[in-house]
C-alpha cells in the first residue's frame, strides 16, 4: 500500500493551519476595527450632538444635499412639548424612537440596531443616530483588506511547497534509479551526495547492506569456485582409475584397479559430504536453515564423542595409534548433534592422520569457567602445526594446498563453523603429548 | 622412456605413474616442484609431466626456472586451472603442451609421444631405420613389415636409440630409460637388451663405440631394402 507523499502531507497540513490562520486574522481585525470604529464614531456622535445644541436652532442640514445620500447620521431634534423640530434626510428613511435617553443608548428600530447620543440644550433635545450596520460594515471591510495579501500568497505557498518538496527529494528518485541498477553482479554503494540529512542516514544504511550483501555474495562465490576446483581433483582421479581399469590386461592389474576407483570414489564421495557439512555451518547458510537446522536441541557431547571415537578407532588402530576418552557420563549442551558429531569426527581424523607416527589420541570433554563452558581438548602426539600456521590451517582447503591429499581440507574449516555456530569458538596449541592440542570450547547449559 | 611425473596427489600421481609403467616407460613421481628440481638436476628425463597446482612452489616458478637455466627437457603441463590466462602463462613459462584436468590416460600418452617426437626433430608419428618401423602409439615394431616381439625394455633401448640416429648413448644414458630410483639395476641389463635386438632385427642395427656407448647409424641415402 503506498502511503501519502510528503508533498500531499504538507499541502494537506499546512494549506488547512494556513487558511484557519486566515480566518483567525480576519476575525481578529474585524473584531479590533469594530471596537475602533466604536470608539471613533461614539465620539463623533457625541461631538455632532454637541456642535448642533451649541448652534442653537439648527434650520439648515448640517450636510450638503448632493452627500445626503451617503449620510448615514440621523439628527432628530426635540421640542420640550415632544413636537419635533428637525429630522434630516437620510438614506434609510429610519426614524429615531420618540423617547430618548440622554447620553448614549442602543435602539432597535424597524429591526435595525442604532447607536443614538441624545443631550439636551434650551428646551430641546437633540438626538445623532447611527446603524450599527455601518460600523459592521467598515470592519468587515478592513478585514477583508487584511486578508487580501494573505489570500493572495496561500496559492503561491502552496505552489512554492509543491516545488520544494520536489526538489529537496530528487535526490531520493536518483538513489531510487541507482538501486534499480543494483543486482547479485552489482552491489557497490550507491552516492549519498547531495541528500538530505534525513534520507542520509537511510541511505547509509542501504549501502552498509549492500556491503554485506556483497561480502556474502563474493563469499559464496568462492565457496563454489574452491569447491568446483577441488572436485576436479579427485575427479581426475577417478578418470585415471578408471582408465586404468579398462586398460587392465590381466587380473592382477584389473584387481589393483578396480580396488583403487573404489578408493577414488570413497575419497569423492567423502569430499562431497564435508562440502555439506561446511556449507550446512556456513554463517550465511544459517539463515536458510533455521527452520530445521537449529542448535536448540539437547545434545550430549560426552556421548557424541565416544561414539565417534568408537567409528574412528577402527582406522586408528590400523594406524597403530590408540584413542583414549576421558570426561563425565553425560555432558549436556544446546545443539544440533550431527555438526557436533561431525565437529568431533573431523577433529579425531585430523589427529589420526596429521599425527603421523603418533601413538596416542588423548580426547577429554568436560566443564570449564565454573560450568558456564563445555570444553573438549583432542591432543595427539604428532609433529603439531607451527604456531604461524595455525590461523590458516582453518581455511578452506588449506590442506589440500600442503599436499595433504588424504584429508578434504575441509576438517577444520568444519570444526570452526560448527564451533562459531554453536557460539563457541576453536584454538590450536601445544599438546602436553608434544603434538597438537586442539581446544573447542562451546557454551554449556546452565546447571540449574 | 624416463619420465618425471610431479603431481601432488596421491591417486592421480599413482594412477598416471601406473599406466605409463604399463606403457613402458620409466616414471619417477616426486610430489611437490623442490624434490622435481632435485630430480631434473640429477638426471636425465625425457619428459617432464608437471602439475602447475603444488603445494608450496607452484609449477610455473620451476618451469621458469628450468628455462632459465636453459633445460630444454619437454615438458607437459597438467593443471586444473582451464581458464584460458592460466594456459597462456604455462606455455609462456615454457611448457611444451598442457593438459586440463581431468584428462584421460591415452590423450595424455598420446600427448607425450608427440612431445618426444618433436623434441627429437621427427614430424612423423613413428620411427622407421632400416626397414625396421617403430609405432610409439601401438608399440608396434615391425622389420620389412613382418611384426617384430620386443619385450618392453627392449623396445625402450630401440626407441632411445631410434629418437636420436647416430647419437651414442652411453650404457649409463641407457640404464636411464629402463630403470627408476627404486629399481635396482641388473648388471649387463644393456647388453643383454642390446643382443636381443640385433637378434631380431639383424646385427648391424645397432653399433658399438667401444667403451663409450650405442648408436644406431645415420641412415644412407637409401634405405637398405635387404
Amino acid at each position: 500500500m503506498p502511503g501519502i507523499s510528503i508533498r500531499g502531507r504538507l499541502l494537506m497540513s499546512l494549506l488547512p493551519l494556513f487558511i484557519a490562520a486566515e480566518i483567525a486574522t480576519g476575525v481578529v481585525s474585524y473584531r479590533y476595527v469594530l471596537r475602533e470604529s466604536h470608539q471613533l464614531f461614539d465620539y463623533h456622535l457625541q461631538q455632532m450632538a454637541l456642535s448642533l445644541r451649541d448652534q442653537g436652532a439648527v434650520m439648515t442640514p448640517p450636510v450638503p444635499n448632493e452627500e445626503r445620500e451617503q449620510f448615514d447620521f440621523v439628527v432628530q431634534i426635540w421640542n420640550a412639548d415632544g413636537s419635533k423640530v428637525y429630522l434630516s434626510q437620510t438614506r434609510s428613511r429610519a426614524r429615531l424612537p420618540d423617547r430618548a435617553t440622554l447620553g448614549f443608548a442602543d435602539v432597535v428600530t424597524d429591526g435595525e440596531r442604532w447607536r443614538v447620543f441624545s443631550t439636551l440644550a434650551r428646551g430641546r433635545v437633540i438626538q445623532v443616530g447611527q446603524p450599527y450596520q455601518v460600523r459592521e460594515r467598515i470592519a468587515a471591510a478592513a478585514a477583508m483588506r487584511s486578508l487580501t495579501p494573505l489570500l493572495v500568497l496561500a496559492p503561491l505557498v502552496a505552489i512554492a511547497i509543491w516545488w520544494l518538496v520536489g526538489r529537496s527529494l530528487a535526490p531520493v528518485d536518483r538513489v531510487a534509479s541507482d538501486l534499480r541498477r543494483r543486482d547479485e553482479r552489482r552491489l557497490d554503494p550507491v552516492s549519498d551526495e547531495r541528500l538530505p540529512s534525513e534520507i542520509e542516514p537511510m541511505v547509509r544504511s542501504l549501502n552498509g547492506l549492500l556491503e554485506r550483501l556483497q561480502h556474502a555474495f563474493a563469499a559464496q562465490r568462492a565457496f563454489v569456485a574452491d569447491a568446483a576446483h577441488e572436485l576436479r581433483t579427485p575427479i581426475t582421479a577417478l578418470k585415471l582409475q578408471a582408465g586404468l581399469l579398462g586398460r587392465a590386461r590381466d587380473d592382477a592389474q584389473r584387481a589393483d584397479a578396480l580396488a583403487q576407483l573404489h578408493a577414488g570414489i570413497d575419497r569423492s564421495a567423502h569430499l562431497v559430504d564435508q562440502l555439506l557439512t561446511l556449507a550446512r555451518n556456513e554463517p550465511q547458510a544459517q539463515t536458510a536453515q533455521a527452520a530445521h537446522g537449529s542448535p536448540s536441541a539437547q545434545v550430549d557431547l560426552a556421548q557424541l564423542v565416544r561414539e565417534a571415537a568408537a567409528e574412528l578407532h577402527p582406522i586408528a588402530e590400523a594406524r597403530g595409534t590408540t584413542i583414549t576418552v576421558d570426561g563425565p557420563q553425560t555432558l549436556v549442551l544446546r545443539g544440533d548433534a550431527s555438526a557436533l558429531l561431525s565437529l568431533v569426527r573431523n577433529l579425531l581424523d585430523n589427529a589420526i592422520r596429521h599425527g603421523a607416527g603418533g601413538r596416542r589420541i588423548a580426547v577429554s570433554v568436560g566443564f570449564a569457567d565454573a560450568g558456564a563452558v563445555a570444553r573438549l581438548l583432542v591432543d595427539d602426539d604428532g609433529p603439531g602445526i607451527s604456531p604461524e600456521e595455525r590461523e590458516r590451517v582453518f581455511d578452506r582447503f588449506y590442506g589440500r594446498a600442503t599436499g595433504d591429499d588424504a584429508g578434504s581440507g575441509l576438517g577444520l574449516a568444519i570444526v570452526r563453523a560448527v564451533a562459531e555456530r554453536h557460539g563457541g569458538k576453536v584454538m590450536l596449541g601445544e599438546s602436553p603429548l608434544g603434538g597438537l592440542r586442539a581446544t573447542v570450547e562451546l557454551p554449556a547449559l546452565s546447571q540449574s | 622412456m624416463r619420465v618425471l611425473l610431479t603431481e601432488d596427489d596421491r591417486m592421480i600421481g599413482h594412477a598416471v605413474q601406473t599406466a605409463l609403467r604399463q606403457d613402458g616407460c620409466v616414471v619417477d613421481w616426486v610430489r611437490d616442484a623442490e624434490s622435481a628440481d632435485a630430480a631434473l638436476l640429477a638426471g636425465s628425463f625425457d619428459l617432464l609431466l608437471l602439475d602447475l597446482g603444488l603445494p608450496g612452489r607452484d609449477g610455473i616458478s620451476l618451469l621458469r626456472e628450468l628455462r632459465a637455466r636453459r633445460d630444454a627437457t619437454p615438458v607437459l603441463v597438467i593443471t586444473a586451472r582451464d581458464a584460458v590466462e592460466d594456459r597462456i602463462a604455462g606455455l609462456d613459462a615454457g611448457a611444451d603442451d598442457y593438459l586440463v584436468k581431468p584428462f584421460d590416460l591415452d590423450e595424455l600418452a598420446a600427448r607425450m609421444r608427440a612431445l618426444l617426437r618433436r623434441s627429437a626433430g621427427h614430424g612423423s608419428a613413428f620411427l622407421e631405420h632400416r626397414g625396421v618401423r617403430l609405432e610409439p602409439g601401438t608399440r608396434e615394431v615391425t622389420r620389412n613389415g613382418q611384426p617384430v616381439s620386443l619385450s618392453p625394455r627392449e623396445y625402450a633401448v630401440l626407441e632411445a636409440l631410434l629418437l636420436r640416429p647416430g647419437v651414442v648413448l652411453s650404457r649409463a644414458q641407457l640404464e636411464d630409460r629402463l630403470y627408476g630410483w627404486s629399481e635396482s639395476v641388473e648388471s649387463n641389463a644393456v647388453e643383454v637388451y642390446i643382443h636381443g635386438l640385433r637378434r631380431k632385427l639383424g646385427h648391424d642395427m645397432i653399433q658399438n663405440v667401444r667403451g663409450v656407448g650405442y648408436f644406431v647409424p645415420r641412415e644412407a641415402a637409401a634405405p637398405d631394402e635387404a
